[in-house]
């Protein structure tokens, strides 16, 4: 039964929201907080910082494509490294192993990692997803060390531990000053923060369709979607499939920025965990809580060779002292641990419950 | 058990199958070994399916307590040898006492850890998949680490007793190493005895019971969580035995090896269908058989083809070989 206007209920409360859409002070945050990374380049100090920056956005929109998959779909995958690896592979390759490198050879790269990523997550999908969902975090697991163990081995055409070092072409390159007298490195720059913007911006939209919607339905009650009438197989399929490509995407631009890529630094297990740090610092379920992740566990990671070298002089005297200060990871898990007992909806996601709690206390009616 | 008869024909088919491509004496000893390797991950993945079809935890934490296991038997191991010497010593009953000691160290220490683990970190996210995963995997992480702090961070060469080192010569013909013989007979014992407690005790009536219902069985009067206590205590306690004796099949211990096992140890539990010990069983012996003969075949494909075991199996029985489906 449609309403008054014309509009059923979810029509009308869809209208008020996308009205309200642009008075929300969170809006102008997150414009600002682009607007930032923006002018970032011209005011930055150095090299470091840049790097920081960029890797922050790009690891930020990797946590939110995670959180898409396991915050807003309900799957634990324990994969997700891999289609950033594969991304990232492919674009090494298709640009640094098929001849002078071209906008066609970089094009090539991006497409066929999707591919690629997108036909494995179907394939590992309809395996585990079928029977279980718990499945799927077992079975991504074990793809995940497959897929490292064959980049490793499969040296001829990775590399080895060794990886691959690729020459970009036109404006990508590192002399090349480019359109408006930029360097390389700033059209790289660019050009990934914007691929970061234009993932979050598609995110946004798949988690708030209708689409998204039913995801959200079935993490929060399979049994009742599936009563609904849902096949929650397909729409799980779906999700994890979309999350994986969009991290494949994020892996080429990783390649891209490091112009660098091996085993370790793109497929391993170490950076699935940093990006579940990420997505449980920030907020499960909350799509921009990676960004807050990102920023502190990459800040940290930066600032703590620093700190352990303090560690090293103030507990000179001492070799378990200085085993413990050296074991940053033991903090990590630690803080992993409490954070999941007494924070699971992490930063943003409390800050949220806290606003929300505050605007029901001021408007006791509705 | 009707059913148990395709997956054992299955294993029978695979024992006989390399034969036409490699000579039969380096065909035992990859039997062997296979066979050795598949019962000490069978002794993760029998405490692993234990506690996912009891209790419905998806432990991550189980390759930390592996891990562990190994490194307490290691101390424990040093300690007697420095001692006394009983690994060095050519007596078997020496020899024999190390190990025994060695893995009541391993017992002692993974199991109370096992309990810990469930009485503070597991127990207030009964029921949340997600959190359960994130917790164990947190704990995974300070296990490690904690490993790494106590006895450095890299690999350290275990003890082993004279008597399991080597190998025995049958009739001047075939060569069996000594350790895996071991390894085996443990493997066997451990399911022997899981098999009688599970199916002739009234406490594996009532474990049973739970896997199948389980608060069917909290109406019937009995406290289910002193149960889930004492299978967790139970799966770590093997999780830790098989790190020591994964250990002392390898001679070399590091602080990663139970990562690295615990994924091995899925692809079991997944093949043999969660929450059955037989399963686990076969699918250990299938992948340990698996691995080796395509290891000593063709050493790149060796990790493939566990995997493709592993999907072969799902697209068959999507819920593994003995799963339920629950």
């Amino acid at each position: 039964m449609s309403g008054a206007g014309g509009l059923t209920p979810v029509q009308a409360a869809r209208a008020a929201a996308r009205r309200r859409r642009w008075r929300e002070p969170t809006a102008l945050l997150r414009l600002g907080v682009l607007i930032a990374w923006a002018l970032l380049p011209a005011t930055a100090p150095s090299f470091q910082t840049l790097d920081l920056a960029l890797k922050i956005a790009l690891f930020a929109t990797l946590a939110a494509s995670y959180d898409v998959v396991i915050g807003y779909t309900g799957i634990v995958s324990f994969g997700h490294a891999m289609f950033f690896g594969f991304g990232a592979y492919a674009v090494a390759l298709a640009v640094g192993k098929l001849g002078a490198p071209t906008y066609g050879h970089l094009l090539l790269g991006f497409l066929v990692g999707i591919a690629i990523s997108a036909t494995v997550a179907l394939v590992i999908g309809a395996f585990s997803l079928r029977v279980k969902a718990l499945f799927f975090a077992m079975i991504t697991l074990a793809f995940a060390e497959f897929a490292l163990i064959l980049a490793v081995q499969w040296s001829p055409l990775t590399g080895g531990e060794d990886g691959l070092s690729p020459k970009l072409p036109g404006v990508f390159a590192a002399g090349a000053s480019g359109l408006v007298g930029l360097s390389g490195r700033l059209v790289t720059y660019y050009t990934v923060l914007a691929v970061c913007v234009g993932c979050f911006l598609v995110m946004r939209r798949f988690v708030h369709s209708p689409l998204g919607r039913t995801l959200q339905a079935i993490r929060d009650n399979e049994l009742r979607a599936e009563a609904l009438g849902y096949r929650t197989f397909v729409f799980q399929l779906v999700a994890s499939s979309f999350g994986s490509v969009v991290a494949t995407v994020l892996g080429g631009c990783y390649t891209l920025w490091v112009r660098y890529v091996n085993p370790e630094s793109a497929l391993g297990i170490p950076i699935m965990l940093d990006v579940l740090l990420m997505v449980i610092i920030g907020g499960i379920g909350t799509l921009y809580g990676g960004i807050v992740g990102a920023a502190v566990l990459l800040t940290a990671r930066t600032l703590l060779p620093n700190l352990r070298g303090l560690g090293a002089t103030v507990f000179a005297g001492s070799e378990i002292l200085q085993r413990l200060s050296e074991r940053w990871l033991l903090y990590f898990g630690i803080l992993f641990v409490l954070v999941v007992f007494f924070f699971p909806k992490g930063v943003l996601g409390t800050l949220r419950e806290v606003v929300a709690r505050r605007r029901r206390a001021a408007t006791p009616e509705a | 058990m009707r059913r148990a008869v395709p997956p054992l024909l299955g294993l029978l088919a695979l024992l006989l199958l390399p034969l036409l491509a490699i000579e039969p004496r380096a065909w035992l000893t990859l039997t062997v070994a296979g066979l050795a390797m598949g019962m000490l991950v069978f002794l993760v993945a029998a405490g692993l399916t234990l506690i996912f079809g009891l209790m419905d935890v998806l432990n991550f934490a189980h390759g930390a307590l592996f891990s562990w296991g190994a490194y307490a038997g290691f101390s424990v191991a040093l300690l007697v040898n420095g001692r006394w010497g009983w690994a060095d010593s050519p007596s078997v009953l020496a020899n024999a006492g190390l190990l025994l000691l060695a893995v009541a160290g391993a017992v002692v220490v993974s199991s109370a850890l096992g309990i810990v683990l469930e009485r503070v970190i597991v127990r207030p996210v009964y029921g949340q998949h997600l959190f359960q995963i994130l917790i164990t995997l947190g704990a995974t992480i300070v296990l490690e680490e904690l490993i790494r702090i106590a006895w450095g961070p890299n690999d350290q060469v275990m003890p082993v007793p004279v008597t399991f080192k080597g190998s025995w010569d049958v009739a001047d013909l075939v060569v069996v190493l000594r350790f895996p013989i071991i390894a085996i007979a443990l493997g066997a014992a451990v399911y022997a005895g899981m098999w009688w407690l599970l199916h002739r005790t009234r406490v594996g009536l009532i474990v049973r019971a739970g896997v199948e219902n389980n608060e069917m069985v909290q109406v019937m009067g009995h406290d289910i969580h002193r149960y889930f206590t004492a299978v967790f205590a139970a799966g770590s306690a093997l999780a830790g035995v098989g790190g020591l004796m994964w250990g002392m099949f390898n001679q070399s211990i590091r602080p990663a090896m139970g990562g690295e096992q615990l994924i091995f140890a899925f692809i079991v539990v997944i093949i043999g269908g969660l929450g059955s010990v037989t399963g686990s069983l076969i699918g250990a012996l299938l992948v340990g058989l698996s691995y080796n003969y395509v290891a000593y075949l063709v050493p790149k494909a060796a990790i493939g083809v566990t995997m493709a075991i592993m999907v072969l199996v799902l697209l068959v029985r999507p819920t593994g070989l003995y799963g339920t489906g629950k």
